[in-house]
């Protein structure tokens, strides 16, 4: 290995966060280039094969057990216990992921329900931060964290797929408008449905 | 152990549960894709109380509040339809389609952000292998203690060294018995016929002034005295019966 690559390798043990590159940079007293080509080396040497592997994680770099290891490294070490995100917890935070900085009511807007809760709790759990005020209006505008960013295993803030890829295609969006349709009329064979909790009708004779 | 996968679901293959869903639209959306579920089964009440009533969390704002009013007045209005019939007419009403077209344009637009959040589950499972170092970094060693024993001793000396008795003279304790103020009574009434309280109490304090009373009190109740007052809080004649 490289002078530089043994140094990196050093400080990316040491280190408890992600390193971004140009603090790698400033370390080690290297030009930008340099340390990701060291890097790359470093990768390399960690391969499939070690227990340890090289990543670009939460805006920086980080060395990391491999995911095969967690067996064995939760014996050294507890995991805390888990934190479960409930469905509506989830489409918040890929909500604020897509849109951020955005505000709780244009959060609320887009999921058809009160968010105020789950802002607040995505809040304490640290995935979720305020980032500023509203020019209009004023609202409290949230944005994600950086262990938002970790614990979704993202690179960095905005490292996400198109929102277009998610879309509905053109015959799915028309299945939706041709269901809510057909939903206010009856199907040609049948008669009126019963009421729910209506009396039922009384036979003649 | 190993962190339990959590299961990426298509969700229009998943059992509808209401439990699991928490917002109109998610419901909603679910319900239309999938195409063997009657919308005549849709739960209207449900979705409102989770749309506006919520478990009285936090205020909307009027625009949001109006706008989810529409929608959920729209989706009132197709379950009624779909519950009572439609009489047959030869226009739609232009009301109802614009309500429903509003629905749907809503459930489109927020179908991307339901499967992103799929694919955030489908992230989260496969970022929960690694592990990281969490141990802080050292922390510089505490500054080095000054090995001047003779003032450590000192110091222990002072600290451990018996300390004076406080002083309790401040607290002195004064004790009257009833019994030796009777006995004082009967002796002053053996030597005079009459005494005068006032000056049976003269010089003494309060504590034995008003004690020395329960004692004249308690002489008369046994009849050995006689007791007279003049006028109200005036001296008072003890005389021997």
């Amino acid at each position: 290995m490289t002078e530089l690559a043994r140094r990196l390798e050093a400080l990316l043990f040491l280190s408890p966060d992600p390193l971004p590159l140009d603090a790698l940079a400033e370390l080690t007293e290297a030009a930008p280039d340099a340390v990701t080509g060291a890097l790359a080396e470093l990768a390399g040497r960690h391969g499939p094969d070690t227990g340890l592997e090289v990543v670009e994680i939460a805006g920086g770099m980080a060395l990391r057990t491999r995911a095969e290891m967690a067996e064995v490294c939760d014996r050294l070490r507890e995991r805390p216990p888990e934190d479960r995100l409930s469905p509506a917890a989830m489409e918040t935070l890929a909500v604020v992921a897509y849109l951020e900085p955005v505000s709780r009511p244009e959060i609320g807007r887009l999921r058809g329900v009160s968010v105020d809760a789950t802002v607040a709790s995505l809040v304490d759990r640290g995935l979720l931060e305020e980032a500023g005020r509203a020019e209009r209006g004023g609202a409290l505008l949230y944005r994600t964290t950086r262990a938002f960013q970790a614990r979704f295993g993202l690179r960095g803030a905005g490292d996400l797929p198109p929102l277009e890829r998610f879309e509905l295609t053109g015959p799915e969006a028309e299945a939706v408008r041709r269901r809510l349709s057909e939903a206010g009329h009856l199907p040609a064979s049948e008669g009126p449905r019963p009421v729910e909790g209506a009396p039922a009708p009384v036979p003649d004779g | 152990m190993l962190r339990a996968a959590v299961p990426v679901t298509d969700p229009l293959r998943q059992p509808v549960d209401l439990d699991l869903f928490q917002g109109p639209f998610d419901l909603l959306l679910t319900l239309v894709l999938r195409e063997e579920v009657d919308l005549f089964e849709l739960p209207l009440a449900e979705l409102v109380v989770a749309a506006l009533g919520g478990e009285g969390e936090g205020r909307w704002d009027p625009a949001t509040t109006s706008e989810l009013v529409v929608i959920l007045a729209a989706l009132a209005e197709v379950k009624a339809r779909r519950m009572l019939g439609e009489p047959d007419e030869d226009e739609p009403d232009p009301d109802a389609e614009e309500a429903r077209e509003r629905l749907a344009h809503r459930l489109v637009a927020y179908e991307p952000f339901r499967r992103a959040a799929a694919w955030l589950a489908e992230r989260e499972a496969a970022a929960a292998g690694p592990r990281y170092r969490s141990v802080p970094l050292e922390t510089p060693p505490a500054p080095a203690p000054r090995d001047d024993a003779a003032e450590l001793v000192a110091a222990m000396g002072r600290l451990l060294g018996a300390r004076p008795e406080p002083s309790l003279v401040h607290m002195g304790v004064r004790r009257i018995a009833l019994p030796e103020l009777i006995v004082r009574l009967r002796e002053a009434l053996a030597r005079a016929r009459r005494v005068s309280f006032d000056e049976m109490v003269a010089g003494r304090d309060r504590l034995e002034e008003g004690l020395l009373l329960i004692a004249t009190l308690e002489l008369a109740r046994r009849g050995e005295a006689r007791l007279s007052q003049a006028e109200p809080f005036g001296d008072i004649l003890i005389a021997r019966r």
